[in-house]
């Protein structure tokens, strides 16, 4: 086994009195796309949210245990959580463009980083980005449009692209597809399998059918508690528990 | 299955098709039960109604490899469940193939006019017939109960099928250096449980397939 880029041990988060994840052992490999796959409220974004610390956005709510990310403690007093959030890109349900035109919903995060030195960089990583999100084709010649008249799958990829601007190491996806029709699904499902060469990937998703077909790995939480973690082909093949054979054939129990 | 499936109508597909192979099996044991009556009888009479009977073993194949088809494009089943719709369609297959095999046994019957010099190498065959039945009878059983250790057992007897294909290899052998003017009939009769043989190793197959419908475990990769 390769070893794990992100690696939870012993996690626990709580809202409050209530315990949202139960002593997580979980590792995310690199290079690699990792489903998040259970019912609602089974901690899957949870999970997710501690990994760039968005949860510290909500009030009442704690960590313990240990997360690290390329060997670094994620919940380190010292830790710089806009740096980390940089390092730790993530791409929500809906597609939420800045209410700026193409090119600066992807200038933005290079701007606030400080990541060009020069008006013409500036303009050659914008254009990467928008190349490598599958973008560029498509509004190469309207860049100063604003980002939201695109249609709802180009909006998610414009998301992708602002992402990866500021080269995340890692991309978090929270039901990427589940505004879009199956077309823009598609799209957005080859282009994370593109991605994973330059970056590790964490995706929630609802669909175990996308699941199966994106990912490499399969992680399988139930009421707070990760049941099962593994190959995805194994997972959806023979997984060992019988929790998770119910969840993702559509049974009950 | 202990869980049910959210969407009822999943569970109800999934049992069609387990229903149909149910069935067909029942048909297909008692065509080889049947063929070989005829044949130890030497009783033309029934051979039309076995090769119609034929037509229809190979009528369900269709429609149970139809039925998988169906219930794989429109519900996308994965692990059990897929083993559960894809497997059915090989079993099938194998009944198939044996039900052509007990057409060839009452066939035969048109053709032997006494068993004479070979009434011993016939009792085998018989006895192979009998055999193929309880094993198949017994993979059915397997397949509806998910019973693994059941389907051993199905695979360890195919031993014994093998040992009297072999035996009547050499009876007949030995019965065609005494009367050589029966060769004819006694090729047959090694022919037909050559037919017996491989009608034992496509139950096999069917004992294989529960164990990996209920394992996930392809014994046939790891053997």
């Amino acid at each position: 086994m390769t070893r794990p880029f992100i690696a939870a041990r012993g996690m626990n988060v709580f809202y409050g009195d209530k315990q949202a994840l139960f002593d997580i052992d979980l590792d995310i490999e690199a290079n690699k796309v990792t489903a998040l796959i259970g019912p609602s409220g089974c901690g899957k974004s949870t999970f997710l949210r501690t990994i760039n610390r968005m949860n510290d956005l909500i009030a009442n709510c704690r960590f313990d245990g240990s997360l690290q990310i390329g060997g670094q403690q994620v919940y380190d007093t010292a830790v710089d959580v806009v740096a980390l959030r940089a390092q730790v890109g993530m791409v929500f349900q809906k597609p939420n463009p800045f209410p700026k035109s193409i090119f600066d919903n992807v200038a933005y995060g290079l701007k606030i980083h400080g990541l060009a030195s020069s008006k013409s960089e500036l303009q050659d990583r914008v254009e990467w980005s928008l190349k490598s999100a599958g973008l560029w084709d498509e509004i190469a010649n309207r860049l100063d449009q604003p980002g939201n008249s695109l249609s709802g799958g180009q909006q998610q990829r414009l998301c992708i692209a602002r992402t990866i601007a500021v080269q995340p190491k890692v991309i978090l996806m929270d039901e990427p597809c589940s505004a879009l029709d199956p077309i823009a699904t598609a799209v957005i499902e080859d282009l994370i399998d593109s991605l994973r060469e330059d970056y590790s990937i964490v995706i929630v998703t609802h669909s175990m059918h996308q699941a199966a077909r994106i990912s490499q790995r399969t992680a399988f939480f139930h009421l707070g508690r990760l049941i099962e973690a593994g190959d995805t082909t194994q997972m959806f093949t023979t997984p060992r528990e019988e929790q998770t054979q119910n969840y993702i054939t559509g049974r009950t129990g | 299955m202990k869980n049910a499936h959210i969407v009822a109508r999943f569970d109800e597909d999934l049992s069609k098709i387990k229903t149909r192979i149910l069935e067909m099996g029942k048909l297909v044991i008692s065509q080889i039960k049947d063929a070989s009556a005829a044949l130890e009888r030497l009783d033309a009479s029934e051979v039309d109604r076995l090769i119609a009977t034929d037509r229809r073993i190979n009528g369900m194949n269709k429609d149970i490899h139809n039925r998988a088809e169906r219930l794989i494009a429109l519900r996308q089943p994965v692990a059990l469940d897929l083993r559960q719709a894809i497997l059915p369609i090989n079993m099938a297959g194998e009944l198939e193939r044996i039900g052509d095999h007990a057409k060839s046994t009452a066939k035969l019957a048109r053709k032997l006019s006494d068993a004479g010099a070979g009434e011993q190498v016939m009792r085998m065959v018989q006895e192979m017939s009998v055999l193929l039945q309880t094993m198949l009878a017994q993979a059915l059983i397997a397949y509806s109960h998910s019973d693994i250790k059941l389907a051993a057992e199905v695979r360890e007897a195919d031993k014994e099928v093998d040992r009297l294909n072999k035996a009547v290899f050499a009876a007949a052998l030995q019965a065609i250096r005494q009367s050589p003017a029966e060769a004819e009939a006694l090729v047959r009769l090694i022919l037909l449980a050559r037919n017996f043989e491989r009608g034992g190793d496509h139950v096999v197959n069917m004992a294989r397939h529960v164990h990996q419908i209920v394992t996930g475990e392809d014994l046939k990769a790891s053997s």
